[in-house]
């Protein structure tokens, strides 16, 4: 499946071994010479779509970030620093910036994949179109080959920590609490 | 509506008052300023605008009976002191305000900023997190603001009970709970935020916290469930040709949480303060209402249900 996780995003051509996050600017490309762009604006669950997005293409060869960087947030650097860095036993991202720079929902499998199939251009805070164009010729004249098989990422969806029932006419708010009909909270003990 | 058996505490910081069972203090209401490419270069026509904001939202604090917290975005160390200059000429001297700081340098240099210029008892710290470094852990040992907000955002485990392994033990991210780091730093006020997540990342797990970390701690909670109507992809699109129906989900979102007990919302730019606060009264006044009416909850008379008759 092709860009399995949803997001913020223009697909273009699906041969073009260019991919680019805008950051937090947006701007129209040739549908033709990108094969995917969008804006990113979080330094965790952002960067996971991005990552398991492209490894999902193995065509994309090349990530160019670009586009005014996301004040405090960091996601261009935070980025970067996964592709060099990747994660400690945390998730953390090593060196990120950014303010919550951790990696849960996707594998290593696929971080090791991303760091490997992509090269990173950096052109973060350039805003000037004509430059990331004339950078889209220029990569599109530096052909590499497909990275072969596309890894496919699902968003897992995370485990229940509890089933709630309602109990003789009360109302379950967690497996903690019991509200009255009259909206009592009390704390309960034991829930079966 | 609702009424816990926890007894719940009221805070006071300077002259804001929070906290309390459902019904018995006004919502109280942070608007944040500066956050947008529009405050990057420190421009004088948008820095009255943020002044003209600032005394609006103040107003509307006033006629409403909602506490009016000012949120001050920093982004970047260069305009930090400026900033928070502007905001402490804007509002009134036992008005404390929250500071609102992505990162961890930029959140140590602002705390000692505060303490070299005698405001520290001031500053509501929006958030201690488990993104805080060991270096943030030594600055907020020595240079504690008058209270901080504790957020519950655990990035692998977005249930309840994530949120509040979060608060109560680090997680595993950090060697304690931030609750005991703040206790040991001796934050005197305690406020909980239960970290607001996006649709189909547990977003309603956000607002059950409320009544779960309410009964939990007795202490002022509420979120910022705003960035949850700012992340929901489909409205992404939408809003751009409905503005006007993106602003309603945007200021209704904060019924939800108030609904369920929260003590404070943290409502997005404070440029809607003037659709939030009317709205976030109302509610008020509904809880306020069937408070009175269950629970024999009375409220002062600077809230919605006494000066919005």
């Amino acid at each position: 499946m092709l860009y399995p996780w949803r997001g913020e995003f223009i697909i273009g051509s699906k041969d073009s071994q260019i991919a680019i996050d805008t950051l937090s600017s947006s701007f129209d490309f040739p549908k033709e010479k990108v094969a995917i762009w969008g804006q990113h604006k979080t330094e965790n669950l952002g960067i996971e779509k991005i990552v398991a997005n492209v490894v999902s293409n193995p065509n994309i060869r090349y990530l160019i970030l670009c586009g005014e960087e996301v004040r405090g947030h960091r996601s261009g650097q935070s980025i970067q620093s996964l592709h060099v860095n990747g994660i400690d036993e945390n998730g953390r991202i090593i060196n990120a910036r950014g303010a919550v720079p951790y990696i849960e929902n996707i594998p290593m499998e696929a971080i090791t994949r991303f760091q490997k199939q992509v090269e990173i251009i950096d052109m973060i805070n350039i805003t000037d179109k004509e430059q990331i164009l004339a950078k889209i010729d220029e990569l599109a004249s530096e052909k590499k080959p497909s990275f072969g098989q596309p890894i496919v990422v699902q968003f897992v969806e995370r485990e229940k920590t509890s089933q709630m029932k309602s109990l003789s006419g009360k109302i379950s708010l967690h497996k903690d609490l019991l509200v009255d009909p009259y909206l009592d909270v009390e704390e309960m003990e034991v829930i079966t | 509506m609702m009424s816990f058996s926890k007894e719940q505490k009221i805070i006071e910081i300077g002259d804001l008052k929070l906290g309390g069972q459902p019904g018995e203090l006004p919502t109280a209401l942070f608007g944040t300023v500066f956050y947008g490419k529009k405050y990057r270069e420190p421009d004088a026509e948008a820095m009255e605008g943020v002044r003209e904001f600032i005394r609006r939202q103040n107003e509307l604090g006033e006629m409403t009976g909602n506490p009016s917290v000012i949120d001050i975005y920093l982004g970047d160390e260069e305009n930090m002191a400026s900033r928070i200059d502007l905001v402490l000429e804007e509002i009134p001297e036992k008005q404390p305000f929250s500071i609102d700081i992505p990162e961890s340098e930029i959140r140590q240099t602002a705390l000692k900023h505060a303490s070299e210029i005698g405001i520290s008892n001031r500053i509501i710290l929006n958030s201690f997190n488990l993104a805080a470094e060991p270096e943030e852990l030594e600055v907020l040992r020595e240079h504690p603001p008058g209270c901080a907000i504790l957020l519950g955002y655990n990035p692998k485990d977005f249930s309840v009970d994530g949120r509040i392994d979060m608060i109560e033990s680090g997680a595993g991210y950090i060697e304690k709970g931030l609750m005991e780091f703040a206790d040991e730093f001796g934050i005197k006020n305690i406020l909980l935020d239960t970290g607001a997540t996006p649709f189909d990342h547990n977003a309603a797990e956000t607002l059950r916290s409320i009544p779960v970390m309410k009964n939990k701690w007795g202490l002022p909670t509420g979120c910022a469930i705003h960035n949850t109507v700012e992340s929901w992809l489909w409205m992404k699109k939408y809003r751009k040709e409905h503005k006007a129906e993106y602003l309603t989900c945007d200021a209704g979102a904060n019924a939800l949480p108030v609904m369920l007990g929260a003590d404070f919302c943290v409502y997005g730019p404070i440029r809607n303060a003037g659709t939030v606060f009317p709205f976030v009264a109302m509610i008020d006044k509904f809880v306020a209402e069937g408070a009175e009416d269950y629970f024999g909850v009375a409220q002062p008379e600077n809230h919605p249900r006494r000066k919005l008759e």
